[in-house]
């Protein structure tokens, strides 16, 4: 699957810019301001219906508009041309469709090549609370094996309706005998998740290391430890046991909704101890190793934006990195300067077209 | 934009509470509503006005009947001795479909969600409970959607009727989330002849 094509109409600063895609790396390069940024983001809403920026969508609504729209056109393995056109109005709220009809977001999953994107913003994913690190997990075990993509779907359905039952006893309605059939629920849900997430680390595990020594990070490590881990059967017993408790909070206190995905270097936790370059190099490493583990383990083409991530690499990491996307798939990297991309990514360069000024009224 | 005369206003406010429609879709009903023949539109209006009147609840299972009896539970050819269970009358239908299945059914009105307030009172549980106990059932089928709540409502009737009755789940093979209402008949009818019992 291949993106060949993205076409801001109008988004942020953009309007009707439209860029053409090729195979391999893409390198975009324009001076601060130009809407490097706003271009990579248009193409991550138009394959994914969301921003990497911000969760109200209203934001890419250009100043003083109502409409923001992107479409990208991807080829997929037949060769056939399909465009994903997603839009967000003030007034109708937000579309997405694949050739012009209204898809669900599975389908749409199935049309477009998995994405992932660094951005200096979204060290957050390493610095920031376990759940953006479970989410982002979670969406790597989608991607990788998509019969598991409704794994965490499920789990938090179950979760939902048990917290809902023990708030409700708390509060002392019910019976806490109503609990058991939540406790399997919620138990059934959770095996199968803890293994496709402790699978899913081991998958990576190795290429992460790799990947953050290249770039710089001593022993960087890649750690699930899940509290609760084992049969379905174990963990219904483990709920059961923490059941009072959990009543007295009117909560589930235990479980993989809970869980940490670790990124350590040198036995220490990057989110706490780590240097903004070393989050830096944790966060490419693990988006690396995904890549890679896609790459290996699919036809599939994974697609990666790399937002402004030269401009904080000494030139031995850059020339590192770009050999390291050589390797297949398609990447997009933004620059200010050419002078900071290596030569092997300017085969195919795109020049972002300077800011259009408003027209001078007549 | 305006929202046109009052009776049209009203028309799409009702439309738009149907599950599934939102505003700009009750918006085009309505217009086309208003357009269509007259003896279209009344026929539309009449249809919904028959079956409030006519079509209740069946005391015995909770199916949809035009009588005190559904057409199921007064065919005296179906067997007495299996009900099986399902979360809404629509999902009695694709079964039907299949022609694999003779027995009874008893339709629940719902699956149990804490999250939207739905516990066993609030569905016909009890019901079951006393038509296994008049006796004549040999089994149960628990066919409730394979969903959280499905799964969890038929995790609860197994445990109700445990030691009364055979109790039996339809054999996976359903697509895991899905409703049984949008199953397809040999999907539906390979669950039905595999279904296994519980414990
Ligand atoms: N909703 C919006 N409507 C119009 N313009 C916007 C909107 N949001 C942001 N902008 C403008 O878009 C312009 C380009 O932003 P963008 O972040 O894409 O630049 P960039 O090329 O990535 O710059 P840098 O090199 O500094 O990262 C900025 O001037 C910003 O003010
Ligand atoms: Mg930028
Ligand atoms: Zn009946």
């Amino acid at each position: 699957m291949l993106v060949t094509a993205i076409e801001a109409r109008p988004l942020r600063s953009l309007d009707r810019v439209r860029v053409e895609l090729a195979p391999g790396i893409v390198s975009v390069i324009g001076p601060n301001g130009t809407g490097k940024t706003n271009l990579i983001e248009a193409l991550y809403f138009a394959l994914t219906g969301r921003s990497f920026r911000t969760s109200d969508r209203r934001d890419l609504i250009p100043f003083g508009g109502s409409l923001a729209r992107a479409e990208a056109t991807v080829r997929d393995e037949d060769g056939i041309e399909h465009q994903l056109l997603a839009a967000v109005s003030r007034s109708e709220g937000r579309r997405h469709l694949i050739d012009g009809s209204p898809a669900d977001p599975a389908t749409i999953a199935r049309a477009r090549p998995p994405v992932a994107v660094f951005a200096p913003d979204r060290l957050t994913l390493v610095k920031g609370p376990p759940a953006e690190r479970r989410a982002h997990l979670d969406g790597f075990i989608a991607a990788r094996w998509p019969a598991r993509a409704e794994l965490r779907k499920r789990f938090g359905q179950a979760v939902a309706q048990r917290n809902a039952l023990l708030s409700r006893l708390a509060a002392g309605y019910g019976s806490p005998a109503d609990l058991g059939i939540w406790d399997s629920g919620m138990a059934e849900a959770a095996a199968p998740l803890v293994e496709a997430r402790a699978e899913a680390v081991a998958d990576l595990a190795t290429a992460f290391n790799e990947a953050a020594t290249e770039l710089g990070l001593d022993e960087g490590a890649l750690e699930y430890a899940p509290r609760a881990a084992g049969s379905t059967e174990e963990i219904r017993a483990g709920l059961e046991e923490r059941r009072e408790q959990d009543i007295r909070l009117g909560r589930s206190s235990w479980g993989p909704h809970l869980d940490e995905l670790k990124l350590n270097s040198a036995g220490r936790s990057l989110r706490r101890f780590g240097s903004q370059g070393q989050q830096r190099a944790a966060l490419l490493a693990l988006l690396f190793a995904e890549r890679q583990a896609l790459l290996e383990a699919r036809r599939v083409v994974p697609l990666l934006l790399l937002d402004d991530v030269m401009s904080e690499l000494d030139p031995g990491r850059r020339e590192r990195l770009v050999n390291r996307l050589g390797d297949g798939g398609q990447v997009l990297i933004t620059a200010a300067d050419e002078e900071s991309v290596p030569v092997a990514a300017l085969e195919t360069v795109v020049r972002m077209p300077p800011p259009q000024t408003e027209s001078a009224a007549p | 934009m305006s929202d046109g005369p009052a009776p049209l206003a009203r028309l799409v406010a009702e439309l738009s509470r149907l599950p599934g429609i939102g505003q700009r879709t009750a918006q085009r009903l309505a217009f086309h509503l208003l357009r269509a023949p007259d003896e279209e539109a009344f026929a539309l209006g009449d249809a919904i006005r028959e079956v409030k009147e006519k079509v209740g609840l069946c005391e015995e299972c909770f199916n949809l009947a035009e009588g005190p009896l559904c057409r199921i539970c007064g065919d005296q050819n179906r067997d007495r001795a299996t009900i099986c269970v399902v979360e809404e009358p629509s999902d009695v239908i694709p079964i039907e479909r299949t022609h694999e299945y003779r027995g009874l059914y008893h339709v629940l009105g719902g699956a149990l969600s804490p999250i939207d307030g739905v516990d066993a009172e609030d569905l016909k549980i009890g019901e079951l409970r006393r038509r296994v106990e008049r006796g004549g059932v040999s089994e149960v089928v628990l066919a409730t959607n394979p969903t959280t709540t499905g799964e969890a409502t038929a995790l609860h009737i197994a445990e109700m009727l445990r030691g009364q009755v055979t109790v039996t789940r339809l054999a996976s093979g359903l697509p895991v989330g899905a409703d049984l209402e949008h199953a397809d008949e040999v999907t539906l009818g390979k669950a039905l002849a595999g279904r296994r019992s519980l414990e």
